[in-house]
């Protein structure tokens, strides 16, 4: 069975530098995307990634397991952007074209699962900051709504209202491709 | 859990796709953690270049200027009024020095140092503390000090600083900042802190709110801001 995230967290705090490594496989995937698609370039969702984890190391000392160590993390995560958006305002990585693969071999089908995609990518670049977050944080990332509530510091009521505007926004995009 | 998910926006947003972290930054942050637990008190990022002389070489320069201080305090001039009432007395009886002590301002300055000399107790409170709240002790002072508590004292309080030094310059990967500041900055609750962000930015003082709030985030990573004081301590 594998150790808990919590556990080797702790075990990390102790000393245990194999934990980190175990815990950071388990996580890197998903917060990069997090933070990828909460920002305006690659270079600098890169840059915060590793900001990220930099707190995580710095803060090991402190850290005791009162919820979920996911939570923990994003709650982390969420404070670094929001410093970000502050700064810089908010915008989404640009889909490189290659990247895009259509299942059909037919070039126009091709074309307008582009399109459908591009369309995607556009309404969840015109989400507002915190209804995106609550999206990613839920989708990319597991959490639940009482989980999206703590890691942004809202209540339940606005992370659901948030999550549930951003969804009615996406699907609108969807349904219209 | 309730799973607000609508199965044709996961898709879609599934085909967005699935990047991963490059090589380089995992072996990075890797590295970064398994430098912490090696060496839990050594900074993230290791000194290089030019820093690397920065700790021993602030360590002595603080050494060499309390040193420096020392000696110059040594070689004052005494005030000739104080020689010549007091001299022969002074290292064994603080008495006649206080009673030479002319005028009665400097007095509530000079009297707990000379009630106390020959018993030589650290300072709790720093000494550059004292300096800014007791004004430049006028020369009869100077003397008082000198030739009751002495040379010894400041010699000890001297020892007393140097080693601290290099602890204090530690923590300052950072920017630099006056231990007592940094002592009582530390002893901010996470409100208190924010307050005084919220503050700055009221005056409209942004770089010095930018860097706070910067600070504050690098202390407390996973501290929740409320949206109101969000709203506060964000720049308009």
């Amino acid at each position: 069975m594998e150790a808990p995230d919590e556990a080797l967290m702790l075990a990390y705090r102790g000393g245990d530098a194999g934990a980190f490594e175990t815990l950071y496989a388990r996580h890197r995937s998903r917060l990069y995307r997090f933070v990828l698609r909460s920002v305006k370039s690659r270079a600098t969702g890169e840059e915060l990634f590793q900001e990220i984890w930099m707190r995580v190391i710095e803060a090991r000392a402190r850290y005791t397991p009162q919820a979920r160590f996911t939570t923990w993390l994003y709650t982390i995560a969420h404070n670094h952007l929001v410093d970000h958006w502050r700064k810089r305002g908010l915008t989404l990585v640009a889909l490189e074209g290659d990247e895009i693969a259509g299942n059909s071999p037919d070039p126009a089908d091709h074309a307008a699962a582009r399109q459908a995609l591009s369309r995607f990518a556009a309404a969840l670049e015109v989400l507002p900051a915190l209804q995106r977050e609550a999206f990613l944080l839920h989708e990319e990332s597991g959490l639940s709504i009482k989980e999206i509530a703590a890691a942004t510091g809202s209540n339940e009521e606005a992370a659901k209202s948030r999550l549930r505007y951003a969804m009615a926004k996406l699907k609108a995009a969807v349904d219209d491709g | 859990m309730a799973d607000e998910r609508d199965p044709k926006v996961s898709r879609r947003y599934g085909e967005l796709g699935a990047e991963e972290p490059p090589r380089a930054l995992d072996q990075s942050i890797l590295a970064a953690a398994r430098r912490a637990v090696d060496q839990p008190h050594a900074p993230l990022v290791a000194p290089a270049g030019r820093h690397r002389w920065y700790f021993p070489l602030a360590a002595a320069a603080i050494l060499v200027l309390a040193v420096a201080v020392t000696v110059q305090v040594e070689r004052q001039q005494p005030d000739p009024e104080a020689v010549q009432t007091a001299p022969p007395a002074a290292p064994a009886a603080p008495m006649p020095v206080q009673e030479a002590a002319p005028k009665p301002p400097p007095k509530p300055v000079a009297r707990p140092k000379a009630e106390s000399p020959r018993v030589f107790a650290p300072d709790p409170v720093p000494r550059a503390k004292v300096e800014e709240r007791v004004p430049a002790p006028p020369p009869a002072a100077v003397l008082e000090r000198r030739e009751s508590a002495g040379a010894a004292a400041d010699a000890a309080a001297s020892r007393a600083a140097a080693p601290s030094a290099p602890a204090a310059a530690k923590p300052a990967a950072a920017p630099m900042r006056s231990a007592p500041a940094q002592a009582a900055r530390m002893a901010e609750t996470p409100e208190r802190e924010l307050e005084r962000i919220a503050e700055l930015r009221r005056q409209e003082r942004h770089a010095e709110a930018d860097k706070a709030l910067a600070e504050f985030r690098k202390r407390y990573p996973d501290y929740r801001i409320s949206d109101a004081m969000l709203e506060k301590i964000g720049k308009k």
